[in-house]
């Protein structure tokens, strides 16, 4: 047999093939299967969560800045607790980034609040002195695209079946019915924030993407 | 022993001689058994390599092949069928058995976890650091204070501690300022978990309030206004909190950084997030004795 084999390279193919997937499925399949699920009590991004974290995709924070905890005692010291595969099941795509100039960011919701991001995003240096972070102000006047973030929520929702509820639907009278939701969420941050021009912003109705992005590093816990 | 065997291990020689010379430049201590276990394999990985190309090459020059064809050849290169050598086949089998042995007894492939390993790290060293600093001293503690400042608390209020500019509270410029004694006069707390309970809005209210404000704000010093009765049935008349039961309003102490790392705060600058689980009690009282002396006079 093994003679045929090596007379038939097409079927000797096959057969590696046959043998590394075989092994392949056994040794991954159950492990993801497990892992991959979403964490019990963990809740998909609200829309405005979505918003901002298109703002962290859009200004490239992830070539900074990494999103995931190992589990090595200096990082749980500086970050917090390790992060488990089953907290990024909602994200689509997960930030885990590959370079930390800057610190992780996984946990910052728990260490950091509204007005020293405001601080921070407007002038790093000022509340970090040796930053070399540049200052993202632009974040404080241009508007975040909600009506993106709330397609994603709903692409999300009816292609992996992700638990929002049932006020998220097609369609731009939902769209428009559901707005006022985001609005009340921003109003929230905003109310923590300083700066002048994104109150007035978020009182006539636009969110500024800086509100979005904190809302969404609020909620990395 | 023919000539190519004699090259091969004066060639080994030279190796050995080389790896002494480096050993004698760099003054390593062969009586360390690492050093000496190493070096013994620089040795023999040194008398193999060569002795065994030495003897390959020389069966390569004189050695016939001999036995069966298989039937198939690739462009004129054809096989012998002869039997595996004993010695190859009894390894291999040896390997599989070892091999069954090491995955299932000698080293089961899931008794590593990762997480339990960190587990046993963070246990062991919360250990020996609860152990060592049980009684420090208050030099050690103010070190450890200030790093763990640097680190968890330096973000918002600054590496000397002064808040930076009003963006966090200040440490340095008395305990209190005047507009956070009237914010949470105005608002009253309930967020230090005290055993005294929630502080009820608005106890004092205008001149009382002000008078109120700057008497604390000034350090308690001088005559105590007269509204300060208000206060002074929790948080005692001294401004110390009756011994833990309420917050000391007049100093920094251990039991009032506890309660502020534990719950957090929301005040008159702004929110701090309660850092709990992220301090042991040994770094909060090291952090304690940091914040004691950051106070100027």
């Amino acid at each position: 047999m093994f003679h045929w084999l090596e007379k038939n390279p097409f079927f000797f193919a096959v057969g590696v093939f046959l043998v590394i997937a075989f092994a392949g499925l056994v040794t991954i399949l159950p492990n993801f299967a497990e892992s991959a699920r979403p964490l019990k009590g963990l809740k998909p991004y609200t829309v405005l969560e979505l918003a901002g974290k298109n703002v962290y995709m859009k200004d490239q924070c992830i070539a900074c800045h990494s999103q995931l905890i190992r589990p090595f005692k200096a990082e749980t010291d500086r970050y917090g607790q390790y992060s488990l595969s089953g907290e990024y099941a909602y994200d689509r795509p997960f930030l885990w980034g590959s370079k930390r100039t800057g610190p992780d960011l996984h946990r910052v919701g728990n260490y950091r609040t509204t007005d020293w991001h405001e601080n921070h995003m407007w002038e790093p240096t000022s509340v970090v002195p040796g930053s070399i972070m540049p200052a993202y102000k632009h974040q404080f006047t241009n508007i975040a695209d909600i009506a993106t973030a709330y397609a994603e929520a709903v692409t999300v929702k009816n292609v992996f079946k992700t638990p929002y509820g049932n006020d998220i639907q097609p369609g731009v009278k939902a769209f428009e019915a559901y707005k006022p939701k985001v609005l009340a969420e921003a109003k929230k941050i905003a109310a923590d924030m300083k700066n002048k021009d994104v109150k007035d912003a978020v009182a006539a109705g636009k969110i500024p993407e800086i509100v979005a992005l904190i809302a969404y590093l609020n909620r990395l816990k | 022993m023919n000539a190519l065997v004699i090259k091969a291990l004066a060639f080994a020689g030279v190796l050995i001689v080389a790896t002494l010379v480096v050993i004698k430049q760099m003054n390593i201590d062969l009586s360390d058994p690492v050093n000496m276990i190493t070096f013994i394999g620089a040795v023999a990985i040194a008398v193999l390599a060569f002795g065994v190309s030495a003897k390959y090459i020389a069966q390569m020059k004189t050695d016939t092949a001999s036995g069966e064809l298989a039937e198939e050849n690739w462009d004129g290169i054809g096989e012998y069928k002869n039997e595996l050598p004993g010695g190859w086949a009894y390894s291999f089998l040896g390997t599989m058995i070892w091999g069954m042995w090491y995955f299932t007894l000698g080293y089961p492939v899931n008794s590593f976890s990762q997480i339990g390993q960190w587990n046993e790290e963070v246990k062991a060293y919360n250990a020996k650091f609860e152990a060592t600093n049980k009684n420090a001293d208050a030099a050690t503690l103010q070190q450890m204070g200030e790093s763990i400042f640097l680190v968890q608390c330096a973000p918002c209020h600054g590496t000397t501690g002064d808040g930076l500019s009003g963006k966090a509270h200040d440490f340095v410029d008395g305990r209190i300022s005047k507009k956070q004694v009237l914010a949470v006069i105005k608002n009253g707390s309930n967020q230090l978990g005290y055993q005294m309970g929630a502080m009820p809005p608005m106890m004092a209210q205008g001149k009382d309030a002000e008078d109120i404000a700057a008497y604390v704000a000034g350090g308690m010093k001088g005559e105590q206004p007269a509204a300060f009765a208000a206060c002074a049935s929790c948080h005692g008349a001294d401004g110390k909190g009756m011994n833990g039961m309420a917050a000391n309003i007049a100093d920094y102490d251990e039991n009032l950084i506890t309660h502020v790392i534990k719950n957090g705060k929301k005040g008159a600058i702004g929110t701090m997030p309660a850092f709990h689980d992220r301090m042991t009690p040994v770094q909060i009282k090291a952090l304690a004795t940091y914040i004691k002396s950051l106070k100027g006079e």
